[in-house]
């Protein structure tokens, strides 16, 4: 009798603790976004009524790496805008939340956003498992929904219209640069084989598999192709059956640093180096690729990026020496990503002249924006229609090498150099 | 055939690797009724260690396993004394909640220590093979195997020609009667643990070497691990030996021939399928519960 009078004594309490810790958290991620408000602060020329936009990002989490960049990429858009005048005349305040890298804490932040905060235009969070529930969210509101980073082909079979991906493609187009530049090279420098390997994963799987139907639609033969769990290391029997293939060409679907790594090492053990070689995101790790696979062996592999530090694109060097200015350092691909969403909705807004959902979205299914990724243009579906940049490891760096009005190196390494013994 | 043929010398070989990992826990399970999930965590402390011996003199990761292997007997005897003495006894449920525990304070104590990023000792071998006619050999699995060999011969002989290795299978057939002849049990568990872990000593070198590895990879290791003594028969050291090349030779071919998708199923088939059909593993031995002492 006594235990049932302390529990139902102790259920309140509990619920209290639980109803201000629900309501303080949300309060409290509103306090921080409070700090980073940035009104007009260096000019004069930004009057009036601040535009609000709101977003919210894994701060914390599995995600917190990218989301933080993210939000120092929307922070310094915010910046430059505000001291060029805001948009449309008036200053931007922006507002942030912590989603946590979690689902349902993104649909109610921008639930909270929308209804109670009462933005005027919103941003995207990092990620397609988080932009999936948020911009279903935005949809419903009806209103534009621009996200940095959620490729996932999965994000565009729902019938959206306001929503756009700031990047250049989504995840089986990622690789086009290279399919095309490998079905155009001439008769006797052009491969005749291929293997594709692809990681089980939204991401890097589908770069594979949209490498494999342009080389075979250009004539390239496959004979290797084969899908792995994410998680595997052990490449050994995999390399080995490669090998016995022989192919001219490797695409690897990697989803991350390990397989590609684990990969490429498997390969050289079994002592075989093909002639072009393309991996999806791991030749993007910098150090810790070079490091694992050792340096020479970097020569002449080619990967996809969206955002190149060197790149010759409108405004890079702007925005390169506003974010070294702010954080001692340079931007990451997500930080890059996230100003390039937010250009995108600068340069609607701009033209539409207003605020007006439905106009922005017109407007920009039907245009073009200049960004720091290159231009950037959507189908139906909220699709990027572009290729990402094709990048190559020449000399122990990353050199951007397509398409030509931004590449870093006029040179392309072809054949790839045999694997060193180290 | 040549491919068949390749195929089997990677599993042999892989699976040699597996052995020399799985010796360490069949001893600690076959002696203490002690499942240490942890094992994998220890094996990839070792690699961190042997990886950051290599990183700031140079040290070649086998000859590292001399400086490791020490390590590892007395943070196995520390934690033993520790923590797992406390449950000796205990269902061996409690000892998998324990190491489990103990597997999660190293991953986070690694990272604290040496980040989250990849990290690979690569010495010249890293990534060579040693050919012999149409086939090739990956030195470090072949090292891998060589050392696998070395240390489970000498398990052998502290087993069999040991005071400590006679004391230790009296503690694992009979607990009192042992103490009746003389032999403490805890001291005996205590330096049973203790070699169990200095095991995942030499391990550690040889997966530094193998494939990148960060703090969360030792749940990678420990997967198969227990699928290895599970086969082979829990507490039976020859019956690791042969799960683990058969687990290795199994792997290779399931990616080889099915495809590589199914591969990492294989771990877990195995350990599903030995637990319906053959519970005892392949030369474990049949015990009776109800009279255990």
């Amino acid at each position: 009798m006594r235990r049932i009078v302390w529990l139902l004594a102790l259920l309140p309490v509990l619920l209290a603790l639980v109803f201000a810790a629900g309501c303080g958290g949300d309060d409290d991620d509103g306090g921080d976004a409070g700090g980073t408000d940035t009104g007009a602060t260096d000019d004069g020329e930004a009057s009036g009524e601040p535009i609000r936009i709101g977003a919210s990002l894994p701060l914390t989490g599995d995600f917190s790496e990218p989301g933080e960049a993210a939000r120092r990429g929307y922070e310094v858009w915010v910046e430059m805008t505000n001291e060029a005048g805001g948009l449309l005349g008036r200053p931007v305040e922006l507002i942030v939340k912590d989603d946590q890298s979690d689902q349902n804490l993104v649909v109610t932040d921008y639930n909270a956003l929308i209804n109670q905060d009462q933005v005027d235009l919103l941003l995207g969070t990092f990620s397609s498992l988080l932009n999936l529930p948020a911009s279903a969210v935005a949809e419903q509101a009806g209103m534009v929904y621009v996200e940095p980073a959620g490729g996932s082909p999965e994000m565009f079979s729902r019938g959206f219209e306001y929503l756009f991906f700031a990047q250049q493609a989504v995840s089986i187009h990622q690789a086009d640069l290279f399919s095309e530049w490998v079905v155009n090279l001439p008769e006797g420098e052009k491969p005749a084989t291929a293997a594709y390997v692809a990681a089980d994963d939204p991401f890097g799987g589908p770069v594979a598999e949209g490498v494999q139907n342009q080389l075979e639609a250009g004539g390239v033969e496959t004979v290797y192709s084969e899908i792995y769990p994410p998680e595997t290391v052990n490449f050994d029997a995999i390399a080995s059956a490669i090998a016995a293939e022989q192919p001219d060409v490797i695409a690897q679907g990697s989803a991350g640093l390990q397989d590609g790594v684990n990969l490429i090492r498997a390969l050289q053990r079994v002592g075989y180096s093909p002639q072009q070689m393309f991996q999806a995101s791991t030749p993007s790790f910098a150090d810790q690729y070079s490091d694992a696979i050792g340096i020479e062996n970097t020569e002449g592999i080619f990967f996809a990026v969206s955002y190149h530090v060197d790149a010759e694109t409108p405004g890079n060097t702007e925005f390169l020496e506003e974010y070294r200015a702010a954080y001692d350092e340079d931007p990451a691909e997500d930080a890059a990503d996230a100003f390039a969403a937010a250009e995108v909705l600068q340069a609607a807004v701009e033209a539409v002249g207003e605020i007006d959902q439905d106009a922005i979205r017109d407007w920009l299914r039907e245009n073009e924006v200049e960004t720091i990724l290159g231009p950037l243009s959507w189908d139906e579906t909220g699709a990027p229609e572009q290729a990402y940049l094709l990048a190559q490891w020449q000399g122990g760096d990353e050199q951007i090498i397509l398409p030509e009005d931004v590449a870093t190196s006029d040179t392309i390494v072809n054949p790839k150099p045999p694997w060193s013994g180290r | 055939m040549t491919e068949l043929i390749q195929v089997i010398i990677l599993g042999l070989l892989i699976g040699g690797v597996y052995a020399l990992l799985a010796s360490g826990l069949t001893l600690i399970f076959g002696v203490m009724d002690v499942i240490n999930v942890a094992q994998g965590a220890l094996i990839i402390l070792a690699a961190f260690v042997t990886w950051a011996l290599w990183d700031a003199t140079g040290l070649d990761p086998l000859a590292g396993l001399l400086v490791t292997t020490p390590m590892m007997f007395v943070i196995g005897y520390g934690l033993y004394m520790g923590t797992i003495r406390w449950i000796q006894g205990k269902p061996p449920s409690t000892s998998v909640l324990l190491t489990f525990g103990l597997a999660l304070v190293a991953e986070g104590v690694m990272g604290l220590v040496w980040s989250a990023n990849l990290h690979s000792a690569t010495p010249s071998y890293f990534n060579q093979s040693f050919r012999l006619g149409d086939f090739y050999f990956p030195k470090a699995q072949v090292f891998g195997c060589a050392i696998a060999v070395g240390v489970l011969v000498f398990l052998y002989i502290v087993l069999t020609r040991t005071w400590l290795g006679r004391a230790i299978r009296a503690v694992s057939a009979n607990m009192s009667s042992a103490r009746l002849v003389g032999v403490n049990p805890r001291d005996v568990a205590a330096l049973t643990f203790a070699i169990g872990v200095a095991t995942t000593g030499a391990g550690g070198s040889i997966a530094a070497v193998l494939y990148p590895f960060l703090p969360g990879s030792h749940y990678a290791w420990i997967s198969r691990l227990l699928g290895i003594i599970v086969l082979g028969g829990m507490g039976s050291l020859p019956g690791a030996v042969v799960g683990a090349l058969m687990l290795g030779v199994a792997e290779t071919m399931t990616a080889t021939y099915i495809s590589p998708r199914w591969a990492t199923m294989v771990p877990w088939a195995v350990i599903m399928i030995v637990l319906l059909a053959r519970p005892q593993g392949l030369l474990g031995a049949k015990l009776r519960e109800d009279v255990a002492v």
